[in-house]
């Protein structure tokens, strides 16, 4: 399911930098149910740990791994 | 009260602990991993309830959903099992949602939608502990409250909480909870998340920043991008060298012991065929498996070690980025690493891989990663191609060729199949959970080791047996006169066997004896040995490195017809590919079947791999023949 479309091009996972804490503020792409249900909703805080291939971020207390296909799907908002 | 036990089904993610539950409940040995999917199929056991009521339990597969378009079998084989759509399992009574409670806000998600089924339900709030350390504050009183459902906080991994759980299961069950976070014009998705996060804001409060524990602190190291691959390395090396130079000591005790044994039942009976049956077919071939045996058991023991303490997914995570490079991912490292040491577990172990291409094609290379049967094989090979004694730096290199060669042709296979086999109707993107690191469950790592240990006996020993008795009556008879051990081969219907297929081995530079050796390794690749030194006439000794030794030299001596040598260097190096590439292990056949859920598969395989070792073999032997060497 797509939630509503960023009025103004905004970050991606992908695009976050280390250690970064950020915000969901929304999912836009056909893995969206999946990675809500990992754990990746909106209004969720995550911080990214690692880069590469696949990336890890810390999400509701859990390290979830995911590809960079998936992380382009996740709009987020810093919040420092 | 109906007189069947009531069934109770455990629901939860992947790696919330609900097969430590199940294990703690009924007293099993469920196979437990610090690793999501350890689970693949449903299990049941039995338990009591503090009135002793008896209690049909059923483990079911860890799932993040219930969604039916979720595309997972795991999800759909939970779905179904609570359903009641699972032949052969009726609708369980009651539903214990396993949730890690450090991990709330995700789990509780699952919880809702058992609750949306319609099924009564418990809510079992694992690993406080770890929850507790995090900071988290939690409220299981307010959570039940708000819930409608028993919560009942534990510690499976340490039995807390059990009796307590116990307590909530007895009779009467639970009414199924009201389903208060539905409205009429609302997407159901959307406020099912906006209860679970109203829910966390009252029952599991997190601290406001993000403390750095031991497992990020680890992971830092771990998953470094230089430092990650350091570790890694470090890690496989430690394992493979204790592999190897652990299990030398039990695998010399048992191929003693067995020595032994043989002897003393040469001596007890009187000669004849019943002793020889005994000594040479069944002690002979059962032993020649059984010696494996401390081997398969320390590999357990590692993977057990590795998954248990949570480092297993980061090696998947790390080595994604080289499986990719074949067509597979990362979840595919930990059945192939398997394979080193025996495919049996490594094809066993593709389960947790999501995609059923990818799975299948996992299963198809993975008797290409080189196992430890071979290695006897090489051992008596690789020194008569060096003209050395065993045990040089060179005989080191070209081992570590024979293993390269061996991994570098699954991968391209596996390449070229991912290929032909297309693409998942599902797109599966890599998505895999990195579970905080723990202290090893000892007790599950130890029966885990036993269960597969006689797991291994019990099923690759009786087919080895059949077969080992079968050579041997190929090997004995018809009987000859002649006291020749060489000449009795000859006569028997092995060595007519031998003769016929000379024809077809001639152009891979073996004559039909070397066939018949290769013949009889096809039931297991070690046979190859023993049956090499039975044609050559050579008087075995205790001492496997002189019986080597004293069957090269043999070797060495041997020749065509004509008087030209038979071992030359292009027909030992087409020896050692025919014994990289071709499949002569009936067991992983076997095995592959039940995984791949079809004989077709596991034929296909064997005579591709047979085929392609044939070819291999003839390529080299006739382009090095042809090139003088």
């Amino acid at each position: 399911m797509t939630t509503r479309q960023p009025s103004q091009r905004q970050l991606t996972l992908n695009e976050v930098s280390l250690n970064c804490d950020v915000r969901i503020s929304s999912l836009n792409g056909p893995a969206c149910d999946r990675l809500r249900d990992l754990g990746f909703c909106e209004q969720m805080q995550l911080r990214k740990i690692s880069n590469g291939r696949n990336l890890v971020c810390t999400v509701c207390g859990a390290k979830m791994a995911i590809s960079r296909e998936l992380a382009e799907q996740v709009l987020v908002d810093p919040i420092r | 009260m109906s007189e069947n036990p009531s069934i109770i089904a455990l629901l939860g993610n992947p790696n919330s602990g609900k097969s430590t539950l199940f294990n703690a409940l009924t007293g099993k040995n469920q196979r437990v991993g610090n690793y999501a999917g350890v689970t693949v199929e449903v299990k049941s056991g039995e338990t009591y309830t503090p009135h002793g009521k008896k209690l049909h339990v059923l483990d079911l597969p860890g799932c993040y959903s219930l969604r039916t378009d979720a595309g997972s079998p795991d999800e759909q084989i939970a779905l179904d099992a609570l359903t009641g759509k699972l032949d052969g399992i009726a609708k369980p009574d009651l539903v214990v949602c396993v949730v890690d409670a450090s991990n709330l806000e995700r789990h509780l998600q699952l919880v809702l939608q058992v609750i949306e089924l319609g099924l009564p339900c418990v809510l079992a709030l694992n690993m406080v502990d770890v929850a507790e350390k995090s900071g988290l504050r939690l409220d299981p009183a307010k959570l039940s409250e708000e819930l409608g459902i028993p919560v009942v906080p534990m510690q499976a991994n340490a039995s807390k909480g059990i009796i307590e759980l116990k307590q909530a299961l007895r009779h009467p069950f639970p009414h199924a909870s009201e389903v208060s976070w539905l409205t009429q014009t609302d997407n159901l998705e959307t406020n099912r998340r906006a209860f679970v996060a109203s829910l966390c804001e009252l029952a599991a409060r997190r601290p406001d920043s993000q403390q750095r524990n031991f497992t990020d602190r680890l992971d830092s190291i771990l998953l470094h991008p230089f430092l990650g691959w350091v570790a890694f390395l470090a890690i496989m090396f430690i394992l493979f060298w204790s592999i190897f130079s652990f299990a030398s000591i039990p695998m010399d005790f048992i191929d003693s012991a067995l020595g032994s044994f043989g002897e003393w039942v040469n001596a007890m009976m009187p000669e004849g065929d019943l002793r020889s049956l005994l000594v040479d077919g069944v002690i002979g071939g059962v032993g020649g498996v059984l010696v494996f045996l401390p081997q398969i058991l320390l590999l357990f023991f590692f993977i057990g070690l590795l998954e248990s303490s949570g480092y297993m997914s980061r090696a998947a995570f790390l080595m994604d980025h080289v499986m990719a490079k074949a067509g597979l991912s990362g979840k595919a490292f930990l059945p192939l690493f398997s394979s080193y040491a025996c495919a049996i577990p490594g094809v066993m172990a593709t389960r947790t891989i999501d995609s059923a291409k990818e799975r299948l094609v996992t299963i198809f290379v993975a008797p290409w990663m080189s196992c430890s049967a071979r290695l006897p094989v090489y051992f008596l090979i690789i020194p008569l191609l060096l003209h050395e004694n065993e045990g040089t730096w060179k005989q080191a290199l070209v081992l570590f060729c024979i293993y390269t060669l061996g991994t570098l042709t699954a991968f391209l296979a596996a390449r070229i199949l991912r290929g032909k086999l297309g693409p998942d109707k599902i797109v599966r993107h890599f998505m895999l959970e990195l579970p905080p690191y723990r202290r090893p469950q000892w007790s599950y790592v130890f029966r885990h080791v036993l269960d597969r240990g006689w797991a291994f006996v019990r099923k690759a020993g009786t087919i080895i047996l059949g077969l080992s008795i079968l050579l041997w009556a190929l090997k004995t008879y018809p009987k000859s006169d002649s006291t020749d051990p060489g000449e009795v081969l000859a006569h028997s219907a092995m060595g007519r066997i031998g003769e016929l297929i000379e024809p077809v081995v001639k152009p891979l530079g073996f004559d039909g004896r070397t066939g018949t050796a290769i013949l009889t390794s096809f039931a297991a690749r070690e046979v190859f040995v023993s049956s090499i030194a039975i044609i050559f006439s050579v008087e075995e000794t205790d001492d496997d490195v002189k019986n080597r030794s004293l069957i090269r030299a043999k070797m060495q001596t041997a020749t065509w017809p004509d008087g030209r040598p038979l071992f030359t260097s292009m027909s030992l190096i087409s020896l050692l590919v025919f014994f990289i590439y071709a499949l002569q292990c009936l067991p992983t056949t076997a095995v592959v079947a039940r995984e791949s859920g079809s004989w077709k598969w596991a034929v296909g395989q064997f005579a591709f791999m047979s085929g392609f070792a044939y070819l291999a073999s003839w390529l080299i032997f006739q382009t090095g023949s042809l090139l003088g060497f």
